[in-house]
C-alpha cells in the first residue's frame, strides 16, 4: 500500500499525542507509540555530528531500543524509581515541525522541543531539536521507528540528569 | 546552605572498643572545611586529569577543570605531555576557549600573546618589550608543578614536593592492572561524554560509588529490568541472585592513602569477559575466546577475578574508577560544600569486535549516567542525603557497618555491604586535615 505524503496538520498532531502521554506520566501507553525494532536516543552533548552518530561506537545520554524504552516507561511509574518519585511536573513544547519526503512509507520529520521540569522547587529546562522517523500505522495514524533528541546543551550542569521522557 | 564552623573539635570520631566509626556532618556541609580540604587535600594529592588516549596526536589538547584549576592537557609537538593553566601570563585570560581540539599554538584573544604547544612564550605581539623580559621563563604559560601516568592514566599535583604518582597510588595500582591486562592492544576513552552536576557534598558520591549496602534498596528497579531480561533470555533472574549471594562473596578493601575497592558479583555481565545470554550468541565466541587468552597469560585465578568481578574502585579523593558493566572513569569535581561537576567517560580496548564494543555502551548506559536506571537513584539519594544534613540536629553520620577492629583502617578489608573501604577514604581524610599526612616525600 502507498500511503499519500502526511500532512503537517496530522504529524504535528501526532506529536503533540505522544507529549501529552509524557507530560501526564502516561508512559506505557508512550512505549506503545514505538515500533518493535524502534530506537529511542539522546546524543552524547559533545559530539560533533548528532544527526550520524551512533550509540554502538559513541557513549549517548541514553539509547534505548524497543525493550529498554518499555522497561525505562515501566520503570518511572514505580515507587522505586527514585529520580522520579514523587513524579516531576513536565510540560512540552513543540514547534517549528517539518516534514521531510515520504521515502519507503517512511516519513521523516525534525522538530523543535523545549521540555520544562519541575522538581520539588526547582525548574529546568531541556531544549533542542528532535529527528522522527514514522510509519503510517494499518489502523491510521503512525508509530514512532526512531526518535533522536539532540539537546542544545554542552552539559547537564543547570539540569543535573535526565530521568524524564523528552 | 553552608553552616559556619569555627574550630571543630572532632571530624572523624573512631571508637575502636566499641566499633564505632562517624563522621561529623560538618565534613559535608561547611564552607569552612572545604576551605580546608582545597588546602590540605586537593593541593596536596595526585588529581586525575586525561587518559593517553584522549591526546593521540602531537598538537591534540583537552580543557578540563581539576581540582580547581582550569588546565590545558596536551600532547606538545615535541611529542611531551604537559598540563598548563589556561591564563595568559600577561592579564589572565583564558587562553583556550575550545573543549578540545589540536593545536599549533595558542594565541591569547586579547593582546596576541603567542604560546607553542609546549606552553613556551613565543610572540608578544610587539617590539617594545625589554629583550629578556622572559628570560627566566616566568611569562611562558604556567605548568602544574608535577604530570606523571600510571599506566596511561595521567594525574597532576599542584604541590611539587609530593611523592611519586605511584607511591600515592598504593594498592590501587593493582585493579588499574587487572583493568589495562584485559587486552594487549590498547584501551582508549571512547567518544561521547557525561558531564553533569549534583547538590551534594563531594564525598557522598565517593561514598557512594563502592558502596554494596545500598544495591537492593536503591537499585531495586534496576535489578528487576535486569532479572526482566535474563529470564527473557532463559537464565536465572537478577533480584534473587544478590538478594542471596551479594553478601556472600566479595569484599570491601582499603588500598592505603585513602584508596578503596569493593569487589562484588553482579550478574550484568562483563565485556572483559563474562557473557550473559540476553547478549546474544554472536559475541560470546568472543567472550570465551577472551577468557581463554587470560587463563593462559596469567593463570586461571587472576583470568577468573579480572572475568568475573565487579570492582568498584574510589582513588582518593575524587576518582573513580569502576571495571564493573564496563568500564568508566568518574572524576567528582567539588564546586562548594554542597554541590560537584561530574564527568564520565567510558573506556574500551581496541582491539574487540564492533558488536562487543556495542553491548558494552549499552551495559554502560542502562544502567550509568545521568539518565541511566541506576546513577539517576543514586543522584536522589546524595542529594536527599544533602538536603538532611543541612537541617537536622544531628551531629554524626555513621560508617559503622562491619567494623571489626583493623589495626589500621586504611588497610581494612571487610564485607562487601561493609563500609570499611569508606572508612580508609575517611581515616585518609582525617590525618590529612589534621596536617598528620602531606603526601609529601621525606
Amino acid at each position: 500500500m502507498i500511503n499519500p505524503q502526511p500532512t503537517r496538520d496530522q504529524v504535528e498532531e501526532f506529536l503533540y499525542h505522544e507529549a501529552e502521554l509524557i507530560d501526564d506520566w502516561h508512559l506505557p501507553e508512550w512505549a506503545e507509540l514505538y515500533t518493535d525494532d524502534a530506537r529511542y536516543d539522546v546524543t552524547p552533548l559533545d559530539c560533533d555530528d548528532p544527526i550520524n552518530s551512533s550509540s554502538k561506537d559513541s557513549l549517548f545520554l541514553l539509547a534505548d531500543d524497543k525493550e529498554r524504552l518499555t522497561s525505562r516507561a515501566k520503570r518511572l511509574m514505580k515507587k522505586t524509581a527514585h529520580a522520579e518519585y514523587p513524579h516531576s511536573k513536565v510540560r512540552h513544547i513543540i514547534g517549528n515541525v517539518r516534514l521531510g519526503p515520504n521515502a519507503d512509507g517512511e516519513i521523516k520529520v525534525k522538530a523543535n522541543f523545549v521540555v520544562y521540569r519541575t522538581k520539588d522547587d526547582n525548574t529546568s529546562q531541556y531544549m533542542g531539536e528532535a529527528h522522527y522517523v514514522l510509519v503510517p500505522r494499518d489502523s491510521g495514524g503512525f508509530a514512532i521507528k526512531s526518535k533522536r533528541c539532540i539537546l542544545d546543551l554542552n552539559s547537564l550542569a543547570d539540569q543535573g540528569r535526565l530521568t524524564i521522557i523528552l | 546552605m553552608s553552616s559556619v564552623l569555627t574550630s571543630p573539635r572532632k571530624l572523624v570520631d573512631i571508637d575502636s572498643v566499641h566499633h564505632r566509626f562517624r563522621i561529623n556532618r560538618e565534613a559535608y556541609r561547611s564552607a569552612e572545611i572545604f576551605e580546608k580540604e582545597k588546602q590540605l587535600i586537593f593541593s596536596k594529592c595526585w588529581l586525575y586529569v586525561g587518559h593517553t588516549s584522549e591526546i593521540p596526536k602531537k598538537g591534540d589538547f583537552v580543557a578540563r577543570t581539576v581540582g580547581g584549576g582550569d588546565l590545558i592537557f596536551m600532547r606538545g609537538r615535541s611529542g611531551e605531555v604537559g598540563a598548563f593553566f589556561n591564563s595568559c601570563t600577561h592579564r589572565g585570560t583564558r587562553v583556550c576557549r575550545e573543549k578540545r581540539g589540536t593545536a599549533k599554538s595558542f594565541a591569547c584573544p586579547y593582546h596576541g600573546w603567542v604560546y607553542n604547544t609546549e606552553g613556551k612564550l613565543v610572540s608578544m605581539n610587539a617590539t617594545n618589550f625589554v629583550a629578556d623580559i622572559n628570560a627566566d621563563g616566568a611569562l611562558d604559560l604556567r605548568k602544574v608543578s608535577r604530570l606523571e601516568q600510571y599506566r596511561g592514566f595521567y594525574f597532576v599535583n599542584y604541590n611539587p614536593a609530593a611523592i611519586s604518582l605511584v607511591d600515592f597510588l598504593a594498592g590501587a595500582t593493582e585493579f588499574l592492572d587487572s583493568m589495562c591486562d584485559q587486552t594487549e592492544a590498547e584501551l582508549v576513552v571512547l567518544p561521547g561524554e557525561h558531564s553533569y552536576s549534583i547538590n551534594a557534598n563531594f564525598k557522598y558520591l565517593c561514598e557512594n560509588s563502592y558502596d554494596g549496602y545500598h544495591l537492593l534498596p536503591v537499585h531495586v528497579s534496576y535489578l528487576e529490568f535486569l532479572d526482566d531480561r535474563l529470564k527473557a533470555a532463559g537464565d536465572q533472574g537478577a533480584v534473587n541472585f544478590i538478594a542471596n549471594l551479594f553478601t556472600k562473596q566479595g569484599r570491601g578493601r582499603g588500598l592505603g592513602n585513602g584508596h578503596g575497592a569493593l569487589e562484588s558479583w553482579v550478574p550484568t555481565g562483563r565485556p572483559v569477559a563474562s557473557w550473559i545470554p540476553p547478549w546474544g550468541p554472536e559475541v560470546k565466541k568472543e567472550i570465551e575466546a577472551k577468557r581463554t587468552w587470560l587463563a593462559q597469560r596469567f593463570g586461571k585465578e587472576r583470568a577468573d577475578f579480572i572475568s568475573d568481578v565487579q570492582k568498584n574502585l574510589v582513588i582518593f579523593p575524587n576518582l573513580v574508577i569502576n571495571d564493573n558493566v564496563g568500564i568508566i572513569i568518574r572524576t567528582i569535581e567539588p564546586t562548594s560544600a554542597s554541590s560537584m561537576r561530574i564527568n564520565s567517560w567510558a573506556l574500551g580496548p581496541t582491539d574487540e569486535s564492533a558488536a562487543l564494543r556495542a553491548i558494552r555502551l549499552d551495559n554502560f548506559v542502562s544502567f550509568l549516567g545521568p539518565s541511566g536506571f541506576g546513577s539517576a537513584d543514586d543522584i536522589e539519594m546524595l542529594e536527599l542525603c544533602q538536603r538532611g544534613i543541612e537541617h537536622a540536629p544531628v551531629e554524626w553520620n555513621e560508617l559503622s557497618k562491619g567494623m571489626n577492629g583493623a589495626e589500621d583502617s586504611r588497610v581494612e578489608v571487610c564485607g562487601p555491604d561493609d563500609e570499611g573501604h569508606m572508612r580508609a577514604y575517611w581515616t585518609q581524610w582525617d590525618r590529612m586535615m589534621r596536617g598528620a599526612e602531606t603526601l609529601e616525600a621525606r
